[in-house]
């Protein structure tokens, strides 16, 4: 006989639930916001550290100066420290900036963001605590104070609670982040800590990152700032109204200083004018005059069906900052060392209703691809393989890889065009930054970007205008190792020749052979004449053969 | 004609010339090439007159500095600078020796001179053709395979023997058959039954066909070397005897019976030396399957590339004849070819007692 369950009572329940809210909230959804599987937590957790710290410099306007440092402590132990030169935090600030889950979440703000708005450093805290069952320490310099402290957060209250907080004598600038996590683990690899620093490093070279790594063999890297200009802020652009949703509009109703409907949507949306507003009037059934806190669902909802149809101007797109080809081109030189390479910013374009950017840079040979366990028999090299970087608002995306706009895009260039015959297996580099003020994630991990058919055709025209470049570069580098051959072949030959020669003539093999070399030197030099007048053409033309075909042979 | 010893000195001085112009090339400091005629499809023609395959005067510069050419260029002037080598030491030595003599690793590489014998016999060809001189001429021999048997004697040298006394193995051809080599004495025969396989030929032999049908029977193992050719050209130029070629009935067979006949592309250049242009086909054909009641079981069926071959012969000039356009025709027809060996499904015996003397006798051939 099975045992019949005992009942618990509502409010036992209700009870619980209240305890726990925040933690259990932070526990089910922890996949979401990126902690899952240990070798992924990890580098969450330096992603939340780092966004965090340039987003602050980035304010400030402060060139970055980054160190993260992980130490191995135990089996899937470690301790994770992150060092920044930012504006620090106030002391009357702290408590609320780091220890309240959710609580930098502002109403859906449409700005070039990096990170994933909101959860952030909190939930690193919270999962460190939650793993290791210690408060983490911070220390924070401003221009005015310097001090440390030990905090945690209250699950039950979803507050910050402070241990302890102490002045420090000696000044410094920036934040100073340190905790304990377990359950974790580095492991070297595409999705691990150090790649993500070093593609962090590519798409923000006026970041200067140390990193210390747990892997002896990796020890103490340092990725060196290659410009030294601090890009400009990214401006917040009001929604467009083909890009609003109904419970979008309702949430900015709420919290709208306008009286009038009608005066709401001029002020708070964007493109939205005299022009728009007879059209909407209409097509709707209510009147515009009405409060906007008193919109319900069927009037916004009418209102949104009129935005799909009402004509608009274009959202503003000069509120996007790239990194710019010309800093790109600098991170490419200063990261990958490329032998080639071509950089591509696209003009800012528009999907429903949000300005988007694409930037593209390919990059071969050199220590372009990614370093692979093989070794090339002829030259002695490690064998390296084709790698595809994927950024959001220069921000890394390191999972997911396979559902991402971005590889579609990469997948669907006929790379053999270009000169690179086997895509998978070529050393190359191709990195794509998709910029938004809203860049459509698949899902809330923040990991991959949906398909949307304006976003997917730039990045492909970018890739094409990339590859079109490195493909010139390539067939110039075959013409080059061609020569080579040719050159090698001719004079292999040449002795032969002259051996052949000397014994029907009586010649002097010595001259004859150095005549030669004289020849081929000259057929060579004229051929890359002709090359350079552009008479690739006519080169090939010259390639009759004797053509020797096997017909009924003899013997 | 010339003296063997006259013959040694243009032979000598042709190869010399050549070498003189490639040196004066490269003294102008032009990229050097050989010319030499094409020996290809495109550059032979069926001569009405002589009844054989000649070469056209199609010519193609060789070239160093062409990089499909060069190391073929290479090999040329080694080949020529070598048979200048063996004329001037009057030393004979077969295309195989030759390959040896010369193959040699290129200083620097791990590359040789010569990779396989199949390198350095067209450039021989090549050779023969431009300097318009049979390879026997060039004090090289090409390895024969063939043998003969008949009432005739042969003089070689100082040798002389009897061809009607040869046992089961036969005589066999010797690579060099010129008249100055080679004196046919006391024939006694009323035609030659050229046979393609060795096989055949042994049944013909055994059962002492030559002696009751009073023929002379020859064989070349498949498709026959100069020798063999020549040997039968001479028997036919100087005792008028006329030629039968028995072949298997598929494109391999019947295109040998054409080698013998008018020549072959890739020897254009010399048929007029080889070719017999008076052979007839004796058989098979698919129509005998008809004429004898071949069983069908016995046939095999024609595979893709027997198509396109018998498609490429018939569009061949010397095939343009109605009965072989026919003949081709049937076959394609049908959908099957035939080996000679097929017909000891009608007994053993049964060709050299049936089949050939029927077809002799009712002169069934094909032209």
């Amino acid at each position: 006989m099975p045992d019949v369950p005992k009942e618990i009572a509502a409010e036992e329940l209700f009870e619980e639930f209240k305890e726990h809210s925040v933690a259990e909230f932070f526990k089910k959804n922890k996949q979401m916001l990126g902690l899952s599987g240990k070798i992924r937590s990890i580098t969450t957790i330096v992603h939340e550290l780092v966004t965090n710290s340039l987003d602050a410099a980035e304010a400030a306007r402060i060139l970055p100066d980054l160190e993260v440092s992980i130490r191995q402590l135990g089996e899937e132990h470690y301790e994770i420290e992150a060092i920044d030169n930012g504006p620090g935090i106030p002391k009357k600030n702290v408590a609320q900036a780091l220890g309240q889950l959710l609580a930098g979440t502002k109403f859906h703000r449409l700005v070039q963001q990096r990170g994933q708005q909101g959860i952030g450093v909190s939930g690193v805290i919270l999962y460190s605590q939650m793993t290791s069952g210690k408060p983490i320490y911070v220390a924070s310099g401003t221009n005015k104070e310097s001090f440390e402290l030990t905090i945690s957060i209250d699950a039950k209250k979803n507050a910050p609670k402070i241990h302890s907080i102490n002045e420090l004598q000696k000044k410094f600038r920036g934040i100073r982040f340190k905790a304990e996590f377990k359950d974790v683990l580095y492991r070297k690899g595409e999705a691990s800590p150090l790649e993500y620093l070093r593609r962090t490093a590519l798409a923000n070279p006026h970041v200067q990152i140390i990193f210390n790594s747990p892997d002896p063999a990796e020890g103490k890297i340092v990725f060196e700032r290659a410009s030294k200009v601090i890009p400009k802020l990214p401006l917040e652009v009001k929604p467009h109204p083909r890009g609003t949703s109904v419970d979008e509009l309702l949430g900015m109703a709420k919290h709208t200083i306008a009286r009038k409907t009608s005066t709401f949507l001029k002020t708070d949306l964007d493109r939205f004018g005299d022009n728009a507003l007879k059209d909407l009037k209409k097509m709707i059934t209510f009147d515009l005059e009405k409060d906007p806190k008193q919109l319900k669902w069927e009037e916004a909802e009418q209102v949104v069906k009129a935005f799909k149809v009402i004509q608009f101007i274009a959202p503003r797109t000069d509120v996007l900052r790239p990194i710019t080809e010309e800093r790109l081109e600098k991170s490419l030189k200063n990261i990958i060392e490329p032998e080639f390479f071509s950089v591509i910013t696209r003009k800012p374009a528009v999907y429903r209703g949000y300005p988007f950017q694409v930037e593209v840079a390919v990059a071969f040979g050199g220590n372009a691809g990614r370093e692979t366990a093989g070794v090339d028999e002829a030259t002695g090299k490690q064998v390296r393989q084709t790698e595809i970087m994927r950024f959001a608002n220069l921000t890394p995306l390191l999972f997911e890889g396979g559902a991402c706009c971005i590889t579609k895009a990469v997948k669907a260039v006929e790379w053999k065009r270009y000169g690179i015959k086997e895509f998978d297996n070529a050393p190359l580099t191709v990195l794509v930054n998709l910029i938004s003020v809203h860049i459509p994630y698949t899902g809330a991990g923040k990991t991959a970007i949906a398909d949307e058919d304006e976003i997917f055709e730039e990045m492909r025209l970018a890739l094409m205008d990339a590859g079109r470049k490195i493909g010139r570069f390539i067939s110039g580098k075959r013409n080059e190792k061609e020569k080579h051959e040719k050159k090698k072949l001719f004079l292999k030959y040449a002795s032969e020749v002259a051996i052949g020669l000397n014994k029907l003539t009586g010649k002097p093999k010595d001259v004859i052979e150095k005549k030669l070399h004289a020849i081929v030197l000259k057929k060579l030099k004229l051929e890359e004449e002709e090359l350079e007048n552009g008479g690739i053409e006519q080169l090939k033309g010259k390639k009759e053969d004797l053509s020797e075909e096997a017909e009924g042979g003899e013997e | 004609m010339p003296t063997a010893h006259e013959k040694e000195k243009m032979v000598s001085q042709k190869l010399k010339c050549l070498g003189k112009e490639v040196n004066e090339m490269i003294d102008k400091k032009q990229g050097p090439f050989i010319e030499l005629p094409v020996r290809t499809l495109t550059n032979v023609y069926f001569d009405p007159k002589s009844q054989t395959i000649k070469l056209g005067d199609k010519t193609s510069q060789r070239q160093f500095l062409n990089i499909a050419h060069t190391r073929k260029f290479m090999q040329t002037v080694l080949v020529a600078s070598e048979i200048n080598k063996l004329v001037e030491e009057k030393v004979n030595v077969s295309i195989r020796d030759l390959y040896y003599a010369l193959k040699h690793t290129i200083e620097g590489t791990n590359e040789n001179t010569f990779e396989e014998q199949s390198e350095s016999d067209p450039v021989i060809e090549d050779l023969e053709a431009s300097i318009d001189l049979l390879r026997e001429e060039l004090h090289l021999t090409a390895t024969s395979k063939g043998i003969i048997v008949g009432d005739m004697k042969i003089k070689d040298g100082k040798d002389t023997i009897d061809l009607n006394k040869m046992g089961s193995g036969g005589w066999g051809v010797p690579s060099n058959v010129e008249p100055d080599r080679i004196e046919i004495k006391d024939l006694s025969a009323d035609y030659i039954l050229f046979i393609e396989k060795d096989a055949v030929w042994k049944r013909f032999n055994e059962d002492g066909y030559w002696k009751k049908n009073k023929c002379i029977i020859i064989t070349g193992k498949g498709q026959p070397a100069r020798a063999e050719r020549r040997l039968v050209q001479r028997l036919n130029h100087e005792f008028k005897l006329p030629v039968y070629a028995l072949m298997d009935a598929d494109p391999w067979g019947m295109y040998i019976y054409s080698v013998i006949k008018q020549g072959s592309i890739s020897l254009s250049y010399s048929e007029e030396k080889l070719a017999t242009p008076a052979t007839q086909y004796l058989g098979l054909t698919t129509k005998d399957v008809d004429t004898f009641k071949i069983p069908k079981e016995v046939t095999i069926k024609l595979t893709q590339l027997d198509i396109k071959r018998i498609n490429e012969m018939k569009s061949y000039e010397w095939f343009k004849k109605k009965p072989w356009q026919e003949e081709f025709d049937r076959m394609k027809e049908k959908n099957y070819k035939l080996e000679l060996e097929a017909l000891s499904r009608k007994g053993i015996r049964f060709i050299t007692q049936t089949y050939v003397p029927q077809k002799i006798e009712s002169k069934d051939f094909l032209p």
